[in-house]
């Protein structure tokens, strides 16, 4: 009886270039590409005070709502109640510190706490009763927008609350530059910046490097194969949505810094942003990758065109156009790069 | 009429078929025989236009037949019934008949062109159905029928039937047949694929069995063969006389891993079984007869509904597979590797290193370094093939893969392993170095409850047998490795149980 | 055997009263009585009532534009602004191009039915997920939408048009009895016609319809093309009823499109229909709406309870289908 063979010749190398360079090469070129441009046609862009630092702010805060979006991609779900959740959170802070008088650290980790609780809400909803992330998300935003003006208006008889703790009010107008040693004084870095920077040093190193973070990503890269192997898959995803909630939570406090108080508008425009900067930056929508450093990229990108597209003048809404557009291309990039995936990944 | 003539199909690092060849009449019954990984399931994709050949050639009445999918092969009025069912449930059983096709006036269906045409079929067949009865409400094996009506308004004059009778009682596979033979009285050829040889020999005009990707017989008449010459056949001799080294194993030692009585909310009853460390146990079934199930619900994936578990003597209730892999070191090497052993985009040294990451974390965080020290590790110790342990797991060829399944649960130190259906679709070759593999286990001490339904390969390296059949244990026997007389008495244990259950009785 | 969700498309004769509609039907039923009542029958004045009705048709056409993508297993996010911008064109095309009405109303038809159908044949392209995409169309139709005409609004276009949007016929507004009889033609579409068959099969059993020939991706592009088209549906009815549009028109429809068939027992997988079920999921949630009104609840409150409702529905039907398939 002549045995089947197996193809004697050993595996192909995979490619040495790993397969997600190339995306964030692209961006870091477009970046550049734009801010020269911009930079040309305004010069005002490159104006210290009147552009970049706001844009700092901006590309802070968004990277963190693209973080929090992130978080959930990572196991293939969506979280479409990001802006309601930051909201929320806002309104726990806002409280937290008008009636309690409690100070900034506080009235942020009260929000924080705020946050993580819905979202493990949603991911216990999720995880149990096998429903579309989606779709809980999207019930959940809906209950949540109700929520959140019937507690502003019934606690604030408005929409906002009239005060905040009074480190906020210098985490909004001030830099770096503010505070010196002697008679050196720090660059034009709004002080909002490094809790972002924090933010996305810890989710990246969660995704890279520790246990829970590789369990999370395998449970998005397939369910019944982490169930098989041990992965406690239901808890994973609680946890990954009760991070996505608590990154919406810093997000909605950053930019209730960055406004000046505590409203219900919070997260009103956080929904498309969640998306933009992970895809763009090479986060797969299926779930089992996830790039941070991309996620920065994309953020930065995002909020540079509309920047720029602001000071060109562009109405706010016209902007809208151009950023679906952009979606969609970034879509379709993570199509084509998700189908290359697959193809050097699996046999018939 | 319908020929297959030396069909070849290879995949990366694998040929499916080597020279498969088929023959079929009009009017008769063909029965499609061989083994796990023999080919049949390839030779149908062929035959079903799913998959092209690679080498070969498929004819009809002389002229030569190239399919550019499923749709032309119907075309050609070759009809298939898979094992699932592919109607929709929604719809009318007229509906589903003339889903192909539906009548339209104008654009607007025509429901009485409709349930003529879906009588007309099920006329055909002598089947009593109300052809507005909605598909969700029939049992399974009147969608079975159903089906076939929608291969006979497709025009058919062959009709391939995949393991029809997996989930049927005996009395509708008796229905079933009557209706088969209707199909062969009225000129068309039914191929039939089966493991079941008591329902081929029943019902079987002609067979052709595979074995490793060829046709060991062609079109044979049934009446030329026993069943056990068959079995001969599909098995190939020579393999089942391999025999690994001596192995001895403590009769005393008390069980690892022991069921008592167990039942099940699927329906398992009183399932007994023990295990002991360095011992091999042959949970040996045909396909369908609940031990994947079984292991499962041991894993608690499925409802224990009665009876215990004991790990090392003391009783376990197991939640989670995560629960029997940290407290009780139980793994279960999947019988599905592509979709529930491995994580084929990720890399191979991620696939080994995620039953461990808890051992290898320092402070929560795991070093790629030592997970890729890891996966060398093992790859070495298996003689898994991989260029670097980066590389996704699905790059891999089939034996790899199904090392690296493996490899995790090595790597997690597991003294009690449940493998289940470990050299499905792998090539002789790398079987044998499988079996050696297994044999080292446990020669090393480990516990392993050995799931298949390759009967040499359950003889080669099991130490004991029980043999399930519908959910029960028939019976367990001490394995002497000799292979004619182990296969007598495990057919004669599942062939007891059918007649018991008033199944298939001999035409 | 039970009765199950997908056979209720089927044969709604048999076992009538066990249906999600019957219970939908019941409720809604109880309900407007109820309403009357204490309302001290104020609710049943000709006005009154002209106004409860008058309001009730944009929602059916949305929730239907909704349901027709829900059929095949897809989503369409972008269902109120494309109704925004269809309204917009409209009106634009009424005061600014100087087209007669008749030619307008088409327009915004073929307008929807482009951009649905544009929206079919970016998912079959891309193969991104329909709903991601339509997000992406979302937001670009309403920077367009906003392209029109900028903050302002229009008013004071055809005259006629707007007197459509106030007359009644027997009672019943115009618009209303346009919604019905959109919602009939919608039944029939998936009861009766081939094409609407096939677009089922393709929803429920994609692998089982694309064997007998059936292709996904059509039935894909037409739904969403008709999604798009009653949109456009949508957006004429808007412009007619409320005699002034602006960039806003939209915004506040995405929700209703989606609660009305989910509470109506659409399933989210696909493969089942239920025009029936969305009618009077609309009619209930419109009932809500007055009640709020009449009893001065926060609006918010009906949020709150319509998302938690719409959840509830999912969770029935995911329980439903799991029971379904453990009995096969």
């Amino acid at each position: 009886m002549t045995a089947q063979t197996e193809t004697a010749a050993p595996p192909r190398t995979p490619h040495r270039i790993p397969l997600w360079a190339n995306p964030r090469i692209g961006l870091v070129v477009l970046l550049v590409v734009l801010v020269v441009l911009f930079s040309v046609l305004r010069p005002a862009f490159l104006n210290t005070r009147l552009t970049l630092t706001p844009l700092q702010s901006d590309i802070s805060v968004y990277l963190v709502v693209g973080l929090a979006q992130l978080s959930v991609l990572s196991l293939g779900h969506m979280n479409m109640a990001v802006g309601r959740m930051a909201a929320t959170s806002a309104f726990t802070m806002g409280l937290v510190h008008d009636k309690l008088g409690a100070g900034l650290v506080l009235s942020l980790l009260a929000g924080l706490a705020a946050g993580a609780l819905l979202g493990a809400l949603a991911g216990l909803i999720i995880s149990r009763t096998g429903v579309n992330s989606f779709v809980v998300t999207l019930a959940m935003d809906f209950a949540l927008a109700g929520l959140i003006t019937i507690l502003y208006t019934g606690v604030t008889g408005g929409v906002a609350f009239p005060t905040m703790p009074a480190a906020m009010t210098s985490l909004r107008f001030d830099t770096f530059a503010d505070y010196c040693l002697g008679d050196v004084c720090g660059p034009r870095v709004p002080l909002v910046v490094p809790f972002a920077v924090l933010a996305a040093l810890l989710v990246g190193l969660l995704f890279r490097y520790s246990r829970l973070g590789r369990e999370i990503l395998m449970t998005g890269a397939s369910p019944r194969a982490a169930e098989l192997s041990g992965i406690p898959t239901k808890t994973r995803i609680v946890q990954a949505h009760a991070l996505s909630g608590l990154l919406a939570a810093l997000a909605g406090f950053l930019l209730a810094a960055n406004n000046g108080a505590f409203s219900a508008s919070v997260g009103d425009s956080f929904l498309l942003p969640s998306f933009l900067a992970p895809v763009l930056g090479g986060t797969l929508l299926v779930g089992g990758a996830v790039s941070v450093l991309g996620a920065v990229l994309g953020a930065t990108l995002t909020q540079v065109i509309y920047k720029g597209l602001n000071l060109l003048q562009f109405q706010l809404d016209e902007l809208q156009l151009y950023i679906g557009l952009v979606l969609l291309a970034a879509l379709s990039l993570d199509r084509a790069r998700h189908v290359l995936a697959q193809r050097r990944g699996s046999r018939p | 009429m319908l020929t297959a003539e030396n069909l070849v199909k290879t995949f990366p690092g694998v040929r499916a078929l080597d020279g498969a060849s088929l023959t079929l009449h009009p009017g008769s019954v063909h029965a499609l025989l061989g083994e796990n990984g023999a080919g049949k399931s390839t030779l149908v994709k062929l035959l079903t236009g799913v998959y092209r050949p690679d080498g070969g050639r498929i004819t009809q009445d002389g002229q030569e037949l190239h399919f550019g999918g499923p749709l032309d092969a119907q075309r050609a009025g070759i009809g298939v019934v898979h094992q699932e069912r592919n109607l929709i449930p929604a719809f009318t059983v007229a509906e589903n008949i003339v889903l192909h096709h539906l009548p339209s006036r104008a654009g607007w269906l025509d429901r009485r062109r409709m349930r003529a045409e879906a009588r007309r079929c099920l006329e055909l067949l002598e089947v009593e159905l109300d052809p507005d009865t909605p598909v969700a409400r029939l049992s399974v094996a009147q969608g079975q029928l159903v089906e076939i009506a929608k291969a006979l308004s497709l025009d058919s004059t062959v009709l391939l039937l995949d393991e029809p009778t997996a989930s049927l009682t005996g009395d509708e596979a008796d229905r079933l047949f009557t209706v088969v033979r209707r199909l062969r009285d009225s000129g068309h050829a039914v191929v039939l694929v089966s493991h079941k040889l008591e329902e081929v020999f029943a019902v079987a005009d002609t067979v052709t069995v595979l074995r490793d990707g060829r046709s060991v017989a062609e079109a044979a008449p049934l009446a030329d063969f026993t069943q056990g010459q068959i079995v001969d056949l599909m098995v190939g001799r020579a393999f089942a006389s391999v025999r690994l080294a001596e192995r001895t194993v403590d009769e005393q030692a008390p069980p690892a891993l022991q069921l008592k009585d167990v039942s099940t909310a699927l329906g398992h009853r009183e399932v007994s079984l023990a295990v002991r460390p360095g011992e091999i146990l042959g949970l040996y079934g045909l396909v369908g007869a609940g031990r994947s199930e079984l292991a499962k619900a041991v894993l608690g994936l499925e409802r224990i509904t009665g009876g215990t578990v004991e790990v090392h003597g003391r009783p376990a209730r197991i939640r989670s597979v995560g629960e029997a892999l940290h407290r009780h070191r139980l793994g279960y090497v999947t019988e599905d590797r592509k979709n529930e052993g491995l994580f084929l985009e990720q890399p191979v040294s991620r696939n080994i290193a995620v039953t461990v990451w808890r051992r290898l974390a320092r402070a929560g965080l795991v070093s790629d370094r030592r997970e890729r020290d890891l996966a060398e590790t093992y790859a070495q110790r298996l003689g898994i093939r991989i260029a670097t342990p980066r590389q996704p797991a699905g790059e891999l060829s089939g034996g790899n893969q199904q090392k690296v399944s493996l490899a995790k649960w090595l790597a997690a130190e597991c003294d009690i392993l449940i493998v289940d259906e470990p050299t499905v679709g792998i090539d002789v070759r790398t079987k044998a170095a499988f079996h050696e593999l297994i044999a080292g286990l446990a020669a090393d001490g480990l516990a392993l409850l050995l799931i298949s339904s390759d009967l040499p390969e359950t003889v080669v390296l099991a130490d004991r047998i029980a043999v399930m059949s519908d959910l029960r244990i028939v019976g367990e026997l001490d394995n002497d490795h000799d292979y004619q007389r182990m296969s007598q008495q495990i057919i004669r244990l599942i062939h007891a149980e059918t007649h018991v259950e008033g199944g298939v009785s001999a035409a | 055997m039970t009765l199950t969700a997908a056979s209720r498309a089927t044969l709604p004769g048999r076992h009538l009263w066990r249906t999600p509609e019957f219970t939908l039907g019941v409720i809604a039923v109880a309900g407007f009585l109820a309403l009357a009542v204490a309302t001290g029958g104020n609710l049943l004045s000709a006005g009154t009532l002209g106004a409860f009705f008058r309001f009730l048709a944009v929602p059916i056409v949305i929730g239907l534009s909704q349901m027709v993508v829900l059929a095949v297993g897809q989503m369409n996010l972008s269902v109120g602004a494309l109704t925004g911008f269809c309204a917009m064109a409209s009106a634009w095309l009424m005061l600014e191009a100087g087209l007669p009405a008749p030619l307008a109303v088409l327009a915004a038809l073929l307008l929807g039915l482009a951009v649905g159908v544009g929206n079919g044949a970016l998912v079959v392209l891309t193969r991104i997920n329909g709903f991601i995409v339509t997000l992406a169309t979302m937001t670009i139709i309403q920077g367009l939408r906003y392209g029109v005409n900028g903050p302002d609004t229009y008013q004071g276009y055809s005259a006629g048009l707007r007197e459509f949007g106030r007359a009644s016929i027997l009672g019943l507004p115009a618009v209303f009895l346009v919604a019905v009889a959109v919602a009939v033609l919608v039944a029939l579409f998936f009861g009766r016609t081939v094409t609407g068959r096939q677009l089922l099969a393709s929803g429920g059993s994609p692998f089982a319809a694309r064997l007998s020939g059936i292709s996904h991706d059509r039935s894909l592009i037409i739904a969403h093309g008709l999604s798009g088209l009653l949109a456009g549906v949508a957006a004429v009815l808007t412009v007619a009823a409320s005699g002034s549009v602006n960039a806003t028109i939209g915004d506040d429809l995405l929700l209703p499109s989606f609660a009305a068939p989910i509470i109506g027992g659409v399933a989210l997988a696909g493969g089942m229909v239920s025009v029936t079920g969305t009618l009077l999921a609309a009619f209930l949630i419109r009932l809500v709406d007055v009640m709020q009104a009449q009893f001065g609840i926060n609006p918010r409150w009906v949020d709150l309870i319509i998302g938690a409702v719409v959840l509830g529905a999912v969770l029935l039907g995911t329980v439903r289908a799991k029971l379904q398939e453990r009995s096969t």
